[in-house]
C-alpha cells in the first residue's frame, strides 16, 4: 500500500495510540468530578492543556477543545458573530477555504450578517489592495486560512493581521490552520483565532482545537455547563485529548528538517509530472511542499484514482470533503474549468519514503499510460 | 559582537562582610534556573556576565530570581579601536527611540590610551555628527549607552529591565511557610522568599472534611512558589482531622477558631524546629477575620516560641489581591475549594479571645497526645516548578 492522501488525515502515531488506550485503561474518572479518580483525570487534562499552551507558546485558558477543524470553524465564526452582532454583521473571508468555512457563511447570511470574499492574485496570495476596500466600520472578523486544503498555498498571516488592524483594530483575525500546523513553522500571536486539527498531525480523529485569544469577545454555540463563558461544555475527551497533546508535541519538532526532505520528494514528482504534455502543476511559489497538486487534462480525475485504488495506492481528488466538484482553488487562481476539474492532489509525509515514490511513479505511468491509450484523439 | 546578559545585583552590595557568599549563592540560585538550558556565567564583585545563545529564555527565566537589581543586554566585542567602537555603538543605537543621550563610559583596562572623560566625549561627539537631531543631556537622558573598556574586549549596554530585588534565595536561611488555599498566604510566602528566606510549607489537610481539589490546588499555589524558591517547595501535609474533630466535639464553639489555630501552631513550631527552620511564615492579616484581631494574635501566638513573620500583616486585601495577580497564584486561590480554616466557622467566634480561657478550654483535650499523632503520621511531598506531570503518557 501507498499512501499519500496525508492531507486528508493521517494514521495515527504508534506513541500516541500507545498515550490513548493507556489513558483510556487508567483514567476512568470524569475530570470533571470531585472524587479521587476524577482529579486524577484532570490533573491529566491539566497537563495536556499546558503542554500545548508551551508548545504554542499561549495561555491554557485560550485552548477550547472540539470534536472538528470544522466545529471550531463554526465555534470561531458563530460565537464571535452571536457576540459581537451589535458592532456589526460584517465578515470578510478569502476565495480558498475548506469548504466548512463557506457552510458556516451560507448559514450565517440566513441570520441576517454579510459576507465578503477577498481576491487572491495569480500567485494565490490575498490581494492587499482589495482586502482593504473590503474592510469596513462594521467588520467585525476575517477568516483567512493559513495554507490552502488544495493547492498548499501559504498565506502571509503576520501581514494579513497588520494590515486589517491598521484599519480597524476592532477587527478579529481568524485562521484555519489545519492544514499548516505541524508541517510549516507558525506563530498564533498572528491571529487572534485559530482552528487546528488532530487527525492531520498524527494524532486520533474526534479532536481538535480553537486557540481563542483572551480579548477576544465569543460566545458558545453549545450550551451545557451552566457556565455562561464555558465555550465547550460537557465531558472532556480525555484519552482524546492526551493523544491529541502528544501528537502536537511531536508534530513540532524538527519542523524545518521535515519540510526539507518533504521538498524533495516534491521536486521529484514534479520533474517526473513535467514530462507529460497532458499534465499541469498547480503550485505558486507560496504553495507548501506538502500538497502537490496536478491537472490531468485528459483523464477524468475519479477514474483515476480509482485505477490507482486497484494498485492500492491512495490519493485524492481536490480534497476530501469536496470530491466530485469543481477544485475552488485551481479555478481561483487559473480560470480553467476544465483544469480545475480535473485536479488530483498527492500528499506527502515525513513518513513517505523514497522507495515508496519510485512505486508511486511507476503505477502512475502504468494507469496513466493504460487510460490515456483510450483517450480518443479529435 | 557577541550577545550576553549582564546582571546587577540588589540590596546584598551592601553587605560588606559577607558578600562573596550573597553573590556565590546568587550564581548557584542561577545555574539552578537556568538548569536545561547552555551557558556560561562569569561575574565579580559589582555584577554577572551570563554568556548564552537562548538570551530570550535566559531574560524570561532571570526575571524570576531574587537578588537581582537591573537585567540588560549587553555587546562584548574584540576590537578595542576608537573607530570600530564608535561603529558598533553606532549600530547598536540605530534602531532606538531616543531624543537626547549620554555616553558613559568606565575603564578597567588602565593601559587604555583615552581616558574615560575623554571616551565618553569623543563617542557621544561621533553620534552627534551620525544621527540626526539628537542632543546630549547630563542628567535624565532618554538613552545611556555604558561602554566598559575591559583588558581583552569592549562591553556596551544600555538601561535594563527591573529585576525581582530582595536577597538570593537561601542566604537568610529557612522558614516554614503556613500554607492554606486562601489569597494571602502564598503572597506572604513569596514576600518572605524575596528577603531571602528559602521556603518550606506545612499544610492542614482534613479530609473528609475538606476535598482532595484542596490539596491539588494547595500544591499548584507551591509550584507557583516554587519558580521562585530555587524550583522547589517541600510541603509537609498534617492530617488535621482527628484533632479538628475533638476541638468541635470538646470545646465551645465561640472558642473553636482560637484552640485550632494553637494547635496549627504549635504544630508548626514542632515542624519548624526539625528542619531547621528559623521562623514561621504565614498570611495572617491584621483584622481581617476574628483569628486576625491583635488580641487574637497574642492569645494564638503565646503557645510557641518561634518567631512568626506576617509579611502582608499590614497590606490591605486589595494589595495583597495585586500582588497575587502578579505573581500567578490568585487565579488558583480562587478556585473555590474550602480549607481546613473556613469550615466549622462558628457564626459567632470570638473576637477578643482571654488567654486564661484558651489554656482552659484546651485542657479538655488530650493536646500532646493529639499534636504527637498528628506529626507522626505527617506526610511530605516535594513539588518542583520544572516538574511536568505525566511526561510518560504526554
Amino acid at each position: 500500500m501507498i499512501y499519500l492522501d496525508y492531507s486528508a488525515t493521517t494514521p495515527v502515531s504508534l506513541e500516541v495510540q500507545d498515550t490513548i488506550n493507556k489513558v483510556t485503561r487508567e483514567f476512568i474518572g470524569n475530570a470533571n468530578s470531585i472524587n479521587g479518580l476524577g482529579i486524577k483525570s484532570k490533573n491529566l487534562l491539566n497537563s495536556a492543556t499546558k503542554q500545548i499552551a508551551e508548545e504554542f507558546n499561549i495561555l491554557e485558558s485560550e485552548i477550547t477543545y472540539t470534536s472538528s477543524a470544522t466545529e471550531s470553524n463554526n465555534l470561531a465564526l458563530i460565537g464571535v458573530s452571536i457576540a459581537n452582532f451589535k458592532r456589526g454583521k460584517h465578515i470578510i473571508v478569502s476565495k480558498l477555504e475548506h469548504p466548512s468555512i463557506y457552510s458556516i457563511c451560507s448559514y450565517l447570511e440566513t441570520m441576517g450578517f454579510e459576507i465578503s470574499y477577498v481576491n487572491t492574485d495569480e500567485d494565490g496570495l490575498i490581494d492587499f489592495e482589495h482586502l482593504k476596500k473590503l474592510i469596513r466600520e462594521d467588520t467585525i472578523l476575517v477568516s483567512i486560512c493559513a495554507v490552502n486544503s488544495e493547492l498548499g498555498i501559504r498565506q502571509p498571516l503576520k501581514m494579513i493581521r497588520q494590515t486589517i488592524k491598521k484599519i480597524n483594530p476592532n477587527i478579529y483575525f481568524h485562521s484555519d490552520m489545519t492544514q499548516a500546523i505541524g508541517k510549516i513553522a507558525i506563530s498564533l500571536h498572528d491571529v487572534d483565532l485559530a482552528t487546528i486539527s488532530s487527525h492531520k498531525i498524527y494524532g486520533p480523529k474526534g479532536i481538535a482545537m480553537l486557540y481563542c485569544n483572551s480579548t477576544v469577545k465569543i460566545k458558545p454555540i453549545i450550551y451545557g455547563s451552566g457556565k455562561s463563558n464555558d465555550l465547550n461544555p460537557g465531558t472532556p475527551a480525555l484519552p482524546l485529548i492526551a493523544g491529541f497533546s502528544k501528537a502536537i508535541r511531536l508534530a513540532l519538532t524538527d519542523l524545518e528538517k521535515k519540510e526539507k526532505y518533504i521538498n524533495l520528494l516534491n521536486e521529484r514528482l514534479c520533474l517526473h509530472f513535467k514530462s507529460y504534455p497532458d499534465i499541469l502543476i498547480n503550485k505558486t511559489k507560496y504553495s507548501i511542499p506538502h500538497i502537490l497538486n496536478i491537472s490531468i487534462m485528459n483523464i477524468k480525475p475519479e477514474t483515476f484514482i480509482h485505477a490507482l485504488d486497484s494498485d492500492e495506492v491512495y490519493i485524492s481528488t481536490n480534497t476530501a470533503c469536496s470530491s466530485g466538484e469543481l477544485s475552488s482553488g485551481a479555478m481561483v487562481i487559473y480560470n480553467d474549468v476544465k483544469r480545475a476539474s480535473h485536479t488530483i492532489r498527492i500528499s506527502l509525509s515525513s513518513m513517505t519514503t523514497s522507495e515508496e515514490i519510485d512505486k508511486f511513479i511507476k503505477i502512475f505511468d502504468k494507469n496513466y499510460k493504460s487510460l490515456n491509450s483510450l483517450v480518443k484523439k479529435d | 559582537m557577541e550577545k550576553v546578559i549582564i546582571i546587577k545585583y540588589g540590596e546584598l552590595s551592601t553587605k560588606s562582610d559577607n558578600i562573596n557568599f550573597f553573590i556565590k549563592t546568587l550564581k548557584n540560585n542561577i545555574e539552578k534556573k537556568l538548569s536545561g538550558i547552555s551557558f556560561k556565567i562569569s561575574y565579580d564583585i559589582g555584577r554577572m556576565i551570563i554568556y548564552t545563545d537562548n538570551i530570550d529564555m535566559v531574560l524570561n527565566k532571570l526575571k524570576e530570581v531574587f537578588g537581582i537589581h537591573e537585567i540588560m543586554v549587553g555587546y562584548i566585542f574584540k576590537d578595542k579601536s576608537i573607530e570600530k567602537i564608535e561603529e558598533n555603538i553606532l549600530a547598536l543605537i540605530k534602531n532606538i527611540d531616543f531624543n537626547t543621550f549620554r555616553v558613559t563610559t568606565k575603564r578597567s583596562d588602565k593601559h587604555y590610551e583615552i581616558n574615560s572623560i575623554d571616551f565618553s566625549k569623543i563617542v557621544g561627539a561621533y553620534i552627534l555628527k551620525n544621527t540626526d537631531n539628537k542632543k546630549v543631556k547630563i542628567e535624565g537622558a532618554d538613552l545611556e549607552i555604558f561602554v566598559e573598556i575591559r583588558i581583552n574586549e569592549i562591553l556596551v549596554y544600555f538601561d535594563g529591565i527591573k529585576g525581582l530585588g530582595g536577597y538570593p534565595v537561601s542566604t537568610l536561611g529557612k522558614g516554614l511557610l503556613m500554607l492554606s488555599g486562601g489569597i494571602d498566604s502564598p503572597v506572604a510566602g513569596f514576600l518572605a522568599i524575596k528577603r531571602g528566606i528559602r521556603l518550606e510549607a506545612i499544610y492542614f489537610d482534613s479530609p473528609p472534611h475538606t476535598s482532595k481539589m484542596a490539596l491539588e490546588k494547595v500544591k499548584d499555589l507551591a509550584k507557583v512558589l516554587a519558580k521562585y524558591n530555587n524550583n522547589e517547595v517541600k510541603i509537609h501535609i498534617i492530617n488535621f482531622t482527628h484533632i479538628q474533630e475533638e476541638i468541635i466535639k470538646n470545646i465551645p464553639n465561640y472558642y473553636l477558631i482560637t484552640i485550632m489555630r494553637r494547635f496549627m501552631y504549635q504544630i508548626s513550631a514542632v515542624i519548624a524546629s526539625r528542619i531547621n527552620a528559623h521562623v514561621i511564615i504565614n498570611g495572617e492579616s491584621v483584622g481581617q477575620v476574628a483569628s486576625q484581631t491583635l488580641q487574637s494574635m497574642e492569645v494564638i501566638n503565646e503557645s510557641i516560641k518561634k518567631p512568626v513573620l506576617r509579611p502582608v500583616c499590614c497590606l490591605d486585601k486589595l494589595e495583597i489581591i495585586d500582588i497575587a495577580k502578579k505573581i500567578g497564584t490568585y487565579d488558583i486561590s480562587i478556585l473555590p475549594y474550602e480549607d481546613c480554616c473556613t469550615i466549622f466557622v462558628p457564626k459567632h467566634p470570638v473576637i477578643h479571645p482571654n488567654l486564661k480561657t484558651a489554656l482552659e478550654y484546651e485542657k479538655l483535650i488530650d493536646k500532646n497526645e493529639l499534636i504527637y499523632n498528628a506529626i507522626k503520621n505527617e506526610t511530605i511531598i516535594n513539588i518542583n516548578s520544572n516538574n511536568k506531570e505525566y511526561q510518560d503518557l504526554l
